[in-house]
């Protein structure tokens, strides 16, 4: 074929700012990497001894990239990360998801991953105690328990090989959510922790599921007595947080209190009916809390949360959150705060 | 015969271009962050695409789900207010159908779709305004909403129109009264390659000047695909300094 | 191409091996069409083709009708191709799948699109009246490449067509049988005839994104079960005058374009070929005519 030049139309913004380029660079020039962001069909590199991870593929010795996104090198693992992608579920992910489809023995949940997460009907609480049988009536009234549509919050026991999550609730802080609201963040923002369920100031509690589903309600009254040792529900004032260590058994709860607390109560369809008004400000504040971090693309954690729900004080009404002024404001606080505390 | 000069004898066509430029083309990627798994916008000269991809997701019929691979839909609908004279197009518009149909067969080959067993990619494509080169610029924008979404493809696809003028000289990146006067084609190209994707061509062109008209929409091609990569490439980098500011 | 057709993944080995070796099962080269069987009926636009075992009708009639408003000078033609299950278990009735809608697509861009038939010709009072050409195609067996034999049918029986002949006086149309007037031909203005390619790739996907070589295996008019396992298909529409009506690749395996360009010459010398045997059938077919129609007199005068 012959070679034909083409030429843009106008002015096209084709320079690439070659500069920044080099420094992102920096050390994977050593590895023979032409840049550390690559795009699908770029060649990453000629060097058969790299193991080819997630993102890439290859053919004889070049190995190329099948996602944009950036490199990562695990040892001698390459693989590419995109920059943006849906959850996928890691073996022991706290994660809040939305029931859609009942069906035998199993509940499928939406968590935002390729595909819908399995809770079965044995890896949950049912009313009357752990060591009861599951019985097939038990089966014919799993709508009762769990119905389409609902909120649960659960952990990720085990990744099936084709990426599907089998989950369950076998503990007291799982199960189904309500006296709250449901906010969807992407998941990329949640930062991996030891714990993802906050006590806040002002009577509210969240969690933050690492599937970027995030659950704002009411903290729990009841519980409220017995809060002092039970390591299900951990304080977390910004200096709490850091000097708490992680002690083994953490969140489990003792048989005793689940048998106790396992009645219908914990399937029930009914809020509090009596819910303060405060409470109830104080839960639309934090949502526009968290959907302003979201806004700046900070990872959300608690001590940030707690740190923006400080800084968002200074608006009296709540609806000044949904400018997106506000929203910049509140994140320039929360990075500067931390970088005077020399994070 | 026409009212246009289409190809003045100095070298200009009706929008001042010459024959070998593209018109202005302008990107972006991730354009509807919390809509969607992917989005992108094109702009090709006065053809504007708005792209969603949705997925990879569980499928909502079981046939669907495929345990070898993943299956793709793609869904195109043309606003009634794109063209000059508004009309609303029928929901079965054979015309549409046969875009999907192209843009589907197209994107099955060039997505790893081994890698999404049991899941569904669904491309939503919206033209917003349309002035030629339609699936040329839904193919562009689909590239890149995917690329958006993660989603795992072996290389780019990017595309443009190019037809032929009197026989001999042939011009690139056709506009609507371009199109209306022209045999003109299509072309997807893979990456940098000069492997064709996508070939298709409605009116008569002479068997002897089709190459003339295939080498200059593949070096076109060529061009979007950088201008393309170009903007992902931004993004990347303003992404990462994002996370490097954390 | 259609669903409900599959073939085990053992037999596609065996198939991408064999096809390596340039060796098709029915015996055929890799560029060489099927035998083509024209049959032309008693009336004038009826015709029937067979492309090895795939089997198609096709019926022209006309009649007058008003024309479309914004073409007050164009008669109206018109193409319906409708898949009935008769062609096959596959398909199904009443419901168009979106591999009817591209073969419909495909016929008419090769045919209507390219003007191989003169509509200005079948306008006989502008604005108000003209000819309504519609061409009936009639699936009967299906063994694949529907569209070459669909867009063969139709253009031999568009040149095989006769329409009654017709005088206008003033704002009246006279309408003469055959018997009275000898019928006209329709304007045909070139025959583009459609040729399929089908292809495969014996290697891996990534060699044929990325690779140097163009290995993909090339095959001219793929029967059921050939289509059934190629990774993508392309149609080309070509003339006798050098000229490509249509060209239709919309998607499928990524193919070089030295490589589709070597097919544009395969599919013209099969054109060529084609052609020339279309003119020789309808010209003895003209010639038997005129024969019965020469003795027919000569008996007449001989009765009396």
């Amino acid at each position: 074929m012959s070679v034909i030049s083409v030429t843009g139309f106008g002015h096209q913004n084709v320079s690439v700012d070659s500069d920044s380029e080099d420094d992102a660079m920096g050390d994977i020039e050593a590895t023979g990497f032409k840049s550390s962001i690559v795009t699908p069909g770029e060649r990453i590199t000629d060097d058969p001894t790299w193991m080819r991870g997630h993102g890439t593929f290859y053919l004889s010795n070049q190995t190329y990239s099948s996602v944009a996104g950036s490199i990562s090198r695990v040892s001698k693992l390459l693989s590419v990360i995109p920059f943006h992608g849906r959850y996928s579920p890691e073996t022991g992910d706290h994660v809040v998801g939305r029931i859609v489809e009942v069906s035998q023995k199993r509940w499928k949940v939406d968590i935002g991953a390729q595909h819908d997460a399995i809770l079965m009907l044995g890896s949950v609480n049912l009313p009357g105690g752990v060591l009861r049988r599951k019985s097939e009536s038990d089966e014919l009234q799993m709508r009762s328990f769990l119905k389409e549509g609902d909120l649960l919050n659960a952990e990720v026991q085990t990744v099936s090989q084709d990426g599907a999550a089998f989950l369950h609730t076998r503990s007291l802080k799982y199960g189904k959510l309500r006296n709250g609201v449901f906010v969807r963040v992407p998941s990329s923002l949640i930062v991996r922790a030891k714990n993802h369920s906050h006590d806040l100031p002002g009577s509210v509690s969240v969690i933050l599921g690492v599937n970027g589903f995030v659950w704002i309600y009411r903290t729990k009254v009841n519980a409220n007595t017995k809060t002092e040792n039970s390591a299900s529900i951990n304080r977390v004032s910004a200096q709490l947080s850091s000097s708490r260590d992680y002690t083994p058994g953490q969140g489990s709860e003792s048989i005793t209190r689940l048998e106790e607390e396992s009645s219908w109560s914990i399937y029930s369809d009914q809020n509090d009916e009596d819910f303060p008004e405060t409470i109830k400000l104080n839960i639309t504040r934090y949502r526009g809390c968290i959907l302003a971090l979201a806004h700046c693309e900070i990872g959300i954690t608690g001590s940030r949360l707690v740190n923006a729900y400080h800084a968002s004080m200074v608006y009296d009404n709540i609806d000044a959150l949904v400018s997106n002024q506000v929203k910049e404001a509140i994140g320039r606080d929360i990075i500067e705060a931390e970088k005077m505390r020399g994070k | 015969m026409s009212r246009f000069e289409i190809y003045s004898p100095e070298g200009l066509r009706v929008d001042g271009r010459r024959w070998n430029e593209i018109r202005r083309f302008e990107c972006r990627i991730n354009s509807h962050p919390t809509s969607s798994d992917g989005s992108s916008y094109v702009e090709q000269g006065n053809t504007k695409v708005l792209c969603l991809v949705q997925g990879p997701m569980e499928p909502a019929l079981r046939s669907q789900s495929s345990t070898a691979q993943g299956s793709l839909i793609v869904n195109v609908s043309v606003t009634p207010f794109a063209t000059v004279e508004r009309n609303k197009r029928p929901r079965n518009d054979r015309r549409i159908q046969e875009l999907s149909a192209t843009l589907t067969r197209t994107f099955n080959k060039a997505i790893v779709l081994k890698n999404y067993p049991r899941s569904l990619i669904q491309v939503n494509l919206q033209v917003l305004a349309l002035d030629g080169g339609l699936l040329a610029a839904c193919t562009n924008a689909t590239t890149l909403a995917l690329m958006d979404a993660g989603i795992s493809m072996y290389d780019y696809i990017s595309s443009v129109t190019a037809g032929i003028f009197d026989g001999q000289t042939p011009l690139l990146d056709l506009n609507t009264i371009e199109e209306n006067e022209l045999g003109f084609l299509t072309v997807g190209v893979i990456g940098e390659s000069e492997k064709l994707a996508l070939l298709l061509m409605e009116d008569r062109v002479g068997m002897d000047s089709l190459e003339k008209v295939l080498a200059i929409a593949i070096a076109g091609s060529h061009r979007i695909r950088e201008l393309m990569d170009i903007q992902v490439r931004n993004y990347g980098k303003h992404k990462v300094a994002k996370l490097a500011n954390q | 191409m259609f669903k409900g057709f599959e073939v085990s993944s053992n037999e596609q080995a065996f198939t991408l091996e064999t096809l390596k070796s340039g060796i098709r099962f029915d015996g055929r080269k890799l560029e060489e069409m099927r035998d083509i069987d024209i049959r032309l009926g008693d009336e004038y636009g009826y015709v029937e083709v067979r492309l090895g075992n795939t089997k198609a009708i096709v019926r022209i009639s006309a009649q007058l009708a008003v024309p479309f408003e914004d073409r007050p000078y164009e008669g109206i033609f018109q193409i319906s191709t409708e898949i009935s299950p008769m062609a096959g278990p596959m398909f199904e009735a009443g419901r168009q799948s979106i591999d009817e809608v591209l073969i419909s697509r495909l016929v008419e861009k090769a045919v209507r699109r390219s003007g191989a038939l003169d509509l200005e010709s079948l306008c006989i009072i502008a604005g108000s009246r003209c000819w309504a050409v519609r061409a009936d195609v009639h699936f009967l067996d299906y063994d694949g490449n529907f569209i070459d034999a669909t867009c063969l049918a139709v253009m031999v029986g568009l040149s095989h067509f006769k329409k009654p002949d017709i005088a206008i006086n003033g704002e009246e149309i006279v309408l003469f049988s055959t018997d009275q007037r000898d019928p006209v031909p329709l304007s045909v203005l070139h025959i583009p005839l459609c040729v399929t390619f089908a292809f495969y790739n014996p290697n891996d996907v990534e060699e044929n994104i990325k690779g140097s070589s163009s290995g993909e295996l090339i095959l001219v008019d793929p029967t059921m079960k050939e289509e059934a396992q190629s990774l993508g298909s392309m149609t080309l529409t070509l003339n006798k005058n050098r000229e490509i009506c249509q060209i239709s690749k919309a998607g499928g395996l990524p193919i070089d374009a030295p490589v589709i360009m070597d097919c544009c010459s395969i599919a013209y010398s099969i054109v060529e070929r084609l052609t020339e045997k279309i003119k020789q059938l309808l010209k003895d077919d003209e010639a038997k005519r005129i024969d019965i129609n020469v003795q027919r007199a000569l008996s007449a005068a001989n009765d009396r």
